[in-house]
């Protein structure tokens, strides 16, 4: 066993939390208020090398590995969960199906200013009728002369509005079943590719969510990646790593919870003295450290787990189910300790609690993590 | 310019320390960075090289478990390091330091400016600069805030107590900045995944001529507590009277 960090994964851990605080937890409040995508954090992100990190230099990434990724997701999520999220579904998703499926041409043409952050990407399978049931999906793509050609509607995409790239699944044989899923790219600016408005949204406000709608869109054919009825697969491959991404960020919502929830408690006064001293509070408090460490390790080992290049689907599953109920259970709490303050904009345990339960819901709700849990388990 | 020299100090980042129960300081679970200003010399250094050229080392002295040191240094820019480690450099006082340094740096790294922070995070003690100047035999500046080099004439800033000071001096020289003479950058990822490349030459103590007398002892480190009283008053005249009288006698007016 060996729970140690590489001296790598500690600088960058501590600079990431200086980046974070320096140019992330200014703006927070100020992006989730107006909905706001902060396409200026973005390129400062993209200097650092923080969007594409664990994509390999020679494919414009920084060569780190998942687990620094994720202790990036983690910091960045600490000061403000949008942007830790858009760095997850950009890094651990779009470009890691990239870089997993995608040709030597397609790495060359998308992957490159993917991973130096000059284009976004974005995941686009759910649609309004299929979202844990990924069987519903309508969406289809026939091939014609040299060209697909997608028609359907999908929702809930994360970076609809904004992103250059987007990683569409479509039934290219829907009598095929499970095999008859395939995945694409479809560059920004493609005919009949319509990007929706960005949804108000309780939490999570500043990262863009829309429905992305394929009227006779048109993407010529060797934008398929992989194979025709690959798409399943590459889907499944897709949320094992963006579930840790997901897992990592409810470790830095419960992180601020905590840093939160510490610091009031030993200023607040009530009955002459800090309330931390209540057993109350305190229980409340040491309830958050030991999930924020159980959280923590578990994210952490599934993120190794990647690296060791072993499975990691179920531990992926189950950080990110545990790291979204704790997230959640420990917000709510957070902003009880917080009393009537917590519940006022601007405090920052207020978004916390809010962006605490999309967690819980996207890439994958927490009863499909169980369903993947106990499939692993049972069989 | 030609080659640059940024010596630097791994400290205990204070954030991490506890006051333990016996009004000791708990340095259990303390975790360790660059010392602030030294972060400045370091950027100065890669500033300057960004301007004239040449290349920069950093150098530092301390316990052989400073290896994140190194590497954050060389993630900052340096091009190779220099690393004077020893269990016995652990503690050592700042005449210690500087005698160290200067020895290591006779020794095999050739300087036209030295960069020093103007003082450590954990000490403040103002004294390495100056003294390895000393040591070295070349002229030492303090206190800059601004510094510039043209061929090796060097102008620096001075922020002194009546104002701001404008020098100059021949290289080589050494000079020990201030914070406000730059914002330190925050090193990319690739910065820090390529710091372990770069070439590092470790001087032990057995190297070095014998290692001088501390001139300072430190007998114990206690915390420092803040005394924090309440006591109410009320508004008439006689509490307030009162009031003033409880201010006198604590002497804060």
């Amino acid at each position: 066993m060996d729970f140690k960090l590489t001296e790598e994964q500690e600088l960058i851990r501590r600079n990431i939390r200086e980046f974070a605080l320096k140019h992330v937890e200014p703006i927070a409040a100020e992006i989730d208020e107006n909905s706001r995508h902060p396409a200026e954090l973005f390129a400062k992100l993209a200097e650092g090398d923080w969007m594409g990190m664990p994509i390999p230099q020679q494919y414009g990434g920084a060569g780190a590995d998942y687990l620094t990724h994720i202790i990036a997701v983690e910091e960045l999520s600490r000061s403000c969960s949008s942007t830790g999220f858009t760095v997850s579904i950009h890094v651990g998703i779009a470009c890691m199906l990239l870089l997993l499926f995608g040709n030597e041409e397609q790495k060359k043409k998308y992957l490159v200013p993917m991973a130096k952050g000059k284009h976004l990407g974005a995941f686009v399978l759910t649609e309004p009728g299929a979202g844990t049931d990924v069987m519903a999906a309508t969406t289809t793509a026939v091939l014609n002369g040299n060209d697909y050609v997608l028609n359907g509607t999908k929702t809930f995409i994360s970076n609809g509005p904004i992103a250059d790239t987007y990683i569409v699944f479509a039934w290219t044989d829907k009598s095929a079943g499970r095999k008859g899923m395939s995945c694409f790219i479809v560059p920004k600016g493609s005919p009949g590719l319509k990007p929706g408005e960005h949804f108000k949204k309780m939490g999570l406000r500043s990262s863009q969510t829309s429905e992305v709608v394929f009227k006779d869109c048109r993407i010529p054919k060797e934008n398929i990646i992989g194979q025709p009825g690959q798409g399943m697969g590459i889907a499944m491959t897709g949320f094992d790593h963006g579930r840790v991404g997901i897992a990592a960020q409810c470790v830095g919502i419960l992180q601020a919870a905590l840093d939160e929830s510490v610091k009031y408690s030993k200023e607040r006064v009530q009955f002459g003295n800090p309330i931390a001293r209540n057993q109350a509070i305190a229980w409340m408090i040491a309830d958050m450290a030991t999930d924020l460490a159980a959280a923590r390790f578990l994210t952490y080992h599934a993120a190794w787990l990647k690296d060791q290049k072993q499975p990691f689907s179920k531990e992926a599953s189950m950080a990110k189910l545990f790291g979204a109920e704790a997230a959640m259970r420990h917000t709510i709490k957070a902003v009880q300790i917080h009393g009537g303050y917590g519940y006022i904009k601007g405090q920052k345990v207020e978004r916390l609690m809010r962006d605490a339960k999309i967690p819980e819901i996207y890439e994958g709700t927490s009863e499909a993590q169980r369903m993947v849990i106990s499939g692993n388990v049972l069989r | 310019m030609r080659e640059i020299v940024a010596c630097f100090k791994w400290v205990i980042d204070e954030a991490y320390i506890r006051r333990g129960s016996g009004g000791d300081l708990d340095l259990s679970a303390v975790n360790y960075k660059i010392s602030d200003y030294d972060r400045n010399a370091i950027e100065e250094a890669v500033r300057l090289k960004e301007k004239c050229g040449g290349s920069i080392t950093a150098v530092t002295v301390g316990v052989p478990e400073a290896t994140r040191g190194i590497k954050d240094a060389l993630s900052r820019g340096a091009d190779r390091a220099v690393f004077i480690a020893d269990a016995l450099f652990a503690g050592l006082e700042p005449s210690q330091t500087a005698s160290v340094l200067s020895e290591a740096i006779r020794a095999g790294t050739q300087f036209d400016l030295i960069l020093c922070g103007e003082g450590s995070s954990d000490l403040y003690a103002q004294q390495v600069g100056p003294r390895l100047a000393e040591k070295l035999g070349i002229p030492c500046i303090c206190y800059v805030q601004k510094l510039d080099v043209e061929g090796d004439l060097l102008t620096a800033e001075r922020r002194v107590e009546e104002g701001v000071e404008v020098v100059e001096a021949k290289l080589p020289a050494l000079v020990t900045v201030l914070p406000d003479i730059n914002t330190p950058r925050i090193p990319g990822v690739k910065d820090t995944l390529t710091a372990s490349k770069k070439p590092v030459v470790t001087v032990t103590a057995a190297e070095l001529k014998s290692i001088a007398e501390a001139r300072l002892k430190t007998t114990g480190i206690t915390a420092f507590r803040m005394e924090r009283s309440c006591e109410r008053f009320g508004t008439d005249d006689k509490e307030i009277t009162r009031f003033v009288g409880a201010l006198r006698k604590k002497g804060v007016i």
